[in-house]
């Protein structure tokens, strides 16, 4: 019991919860980024560009079917034999973003294809070009099919920054094996903390997106 | 045309991954140190009395950590600066092959295979395995380990000796330290192993254990620089020895050493 209270002192809980800023900077900047490129990467591969498409659809398949922990480890250890240094929490982002817009391109991808086929052959009867047909009446439908897959994609980009521990990115999870390393005693106290802060971010997360679908619904 | 397409791809990623082949340039890093008059080091993060994040102020604290600083100023002269990068076992030899840090001071052994891919400086501390057991084990040195399930830590030297001296031991292996303590107390293991420094500190947050059977290795800690950097390797000799002489070694042996129970640490004292 003495060990709990002591591995969950304020000094302790204020250090993990720097780790915890850490994480959501992150999640933050990694959901922004692979929001926006994975979006266009999905719309690129719908769009059957003729080769851009294929290579497109080619890379995502390569990344999506790669460990996480792999694209981490090269770009922190790879990256430098191409002249490109990043210090770990860029290292970090990028990683988080090459593989979440990949998935999320997926999605992205999927949501449009669920849109009736319909809907841009009508939009296109009325004049519309197809990028004008795409924008205005398919992605918008496509967009809100999507929100509940892309959220759940956000809440395990969370967990996975869990995974930039082994580049010592000073995240949640680093900053608790730091703890512990002061005591080996406080290792189940710290798995507690964290259990119960990464519980509150990602719920937190899903509340507000299911609050956003049924507002958009 | 389908086939065309996976072949231009596939060749593509050939050329990429040839291209970064280009490996470590053979400038000085003694000259760029000096020259940046910081170095930056290596340290390691979660060992205690070694390198640990000091919760309240986010710095690395440990022998070795005051060792780069002593070593620094030694080298560099009064005004120069040593810059601190956290490291783990695995991740060290990577960071110090792409030039992340200048040199690493991280509880690193010096052994023939890490000696074709880095270089070392002559030992700044000599550590020896031992074993961490419960009171009641019936464990008392390593020849009772064949048939027990022994535990250590990935990247560290203290499994590859374990494999040698009791070849019968099961072995499994932890991210740190603290798991490997915790996977002893939940009695997933029998004993734990690694060098005896960092075993007594477990040993003082843990009464039910302790350390056993003297130390079965010799484990010289290094200080490591890329392969090659002999010109650094040596500057860091040099400054090891002046600090022996001048008697701060002493000091930060005692400074760290002096306060944990059953270490003999006055047999680590150098002139």
């Amino acid at each position: 019991m003495q060990n709990w209270i002591n591995a969950l002192s304020w000094l302790n809980l204020r250090f993990l919860l720097m780790g915890l800023w850490v994480t959501i900077y992150i999640s933050v900047i990694s959901v922004i980024l692979s929001f926006i490129i994975g979006s266009i990467l999905g719309i690129i591969r719908y769009s059957k560009i003729k080769w851009i498409s294929k290579i497109v659809g080619f890379i995502i398949d390569i990344i999506r079917n790669v460990p996480l922990l792999l694209i981490i480890f090269f770009t922190y250890f790879g990256l430098p034999n191409f002249g490109l240094r990043p210090e770990t929490i860029p290292a970090a982002i990028i990683a988080m973003t090459v593989f979440e817009s990949s998935m999320i391109a997926e999605i992205v991808r999927s949501g449009i294809q669920s849109v009736s086929e319909g809907q841009m052959e009508g939009a296109r009867s009325t004049g519309m070009s197809f990028v004008q047909a795409l924008w205005h009446v398919v992605l918008p439908q496509a967009y809100k099919n999507m929100i509940p897959t892309i959220i759940s994609q956000f809440v395990s980009l969370i967990k996975d920054t869990s995974l930039a521990t082994i580049i010592v990115v000073p995240e949640m999870m680093q900053h608790a094996q730091v703890i512990y390393g002061q005591n080996a005693n406080y290792i189940l106290p710290m798995f507690a903390a964290l259990a119960v802060l990464y519980f509150i971010v990602c719920f937190t997360l899903s509340v507000i997106g299911n609050a956003i679908g049924r507002h958009l619904s | 045309m389908k086939k065309k397409f996976w072949l231009i791809s596939l060749m593509a990623c050939i050329f990429l991954v040839s291209g970064c082949g280009k490996s470590t340039n053979n400038q000085s890093v003694l000259k760029d140190v000096q020259q940046a008059n910081t170095i930056t080091w290596g340290v390691k993060g979660d060992v205690k009395l070694f390198g640990l994040i000091d919760v309240h102020d986010g710095q690395q604290k440990g022998f070795d950590v005051d060792m780069a600083k002593h070593i620094t100023k030694h080298i560099l002269g009064p005004k120069g600066r040593a810059e601190f990068v956290t490291t783990t076992s695995q991740s060290r030899i990577p960071l110090l092959k792409n030039r992340n840090v200048d040199a690493v001071i991280a509880t690193m052994t010096i052994t023939p295979e890490r000696k074709k891919v880095i270089s070392f400086s002559k030992s700044y501390f000599d550590a020896g395995q031992s074993l961490l057991v419960p009171k009641n084990s019936k464990i008392k040195s390593t020849k009772d380990l064949s048939g027990k399930t022994v535990i250590g830590v990935v990247g560290a030297n203290s499994v590859q000796n374990i494999k040698k001296v009791a070849p019968k031991a099961k072995i499994i292996e932890l991210q740190d330290y603290a798991q490997a303590m915790n996977a002893l107390k939940s009695k997933q293991g029998d004993a734990l192993t690694t060098d005896n420094g960092i075993l007594f500190g477990l040993a003082v947050q843990n009464p039910g254990y302790e350390v056993r059977g003297g130390t079965f290795t010799v484990e010289p800690y290094g200080v490591a620089v890329d392969k090659g950097q002999t010109a650094f390797a040596e500057a860091v000799d040099k400054a090891v020895l002046e600090m022996q002489h001048n008697g701060e070694y002493n000091r930060l042996i005692k400074k760290w050493f002096g306060d944990v129970p059953g270490f003999k640490y006055k047999e680590l004292y150098r002139q």
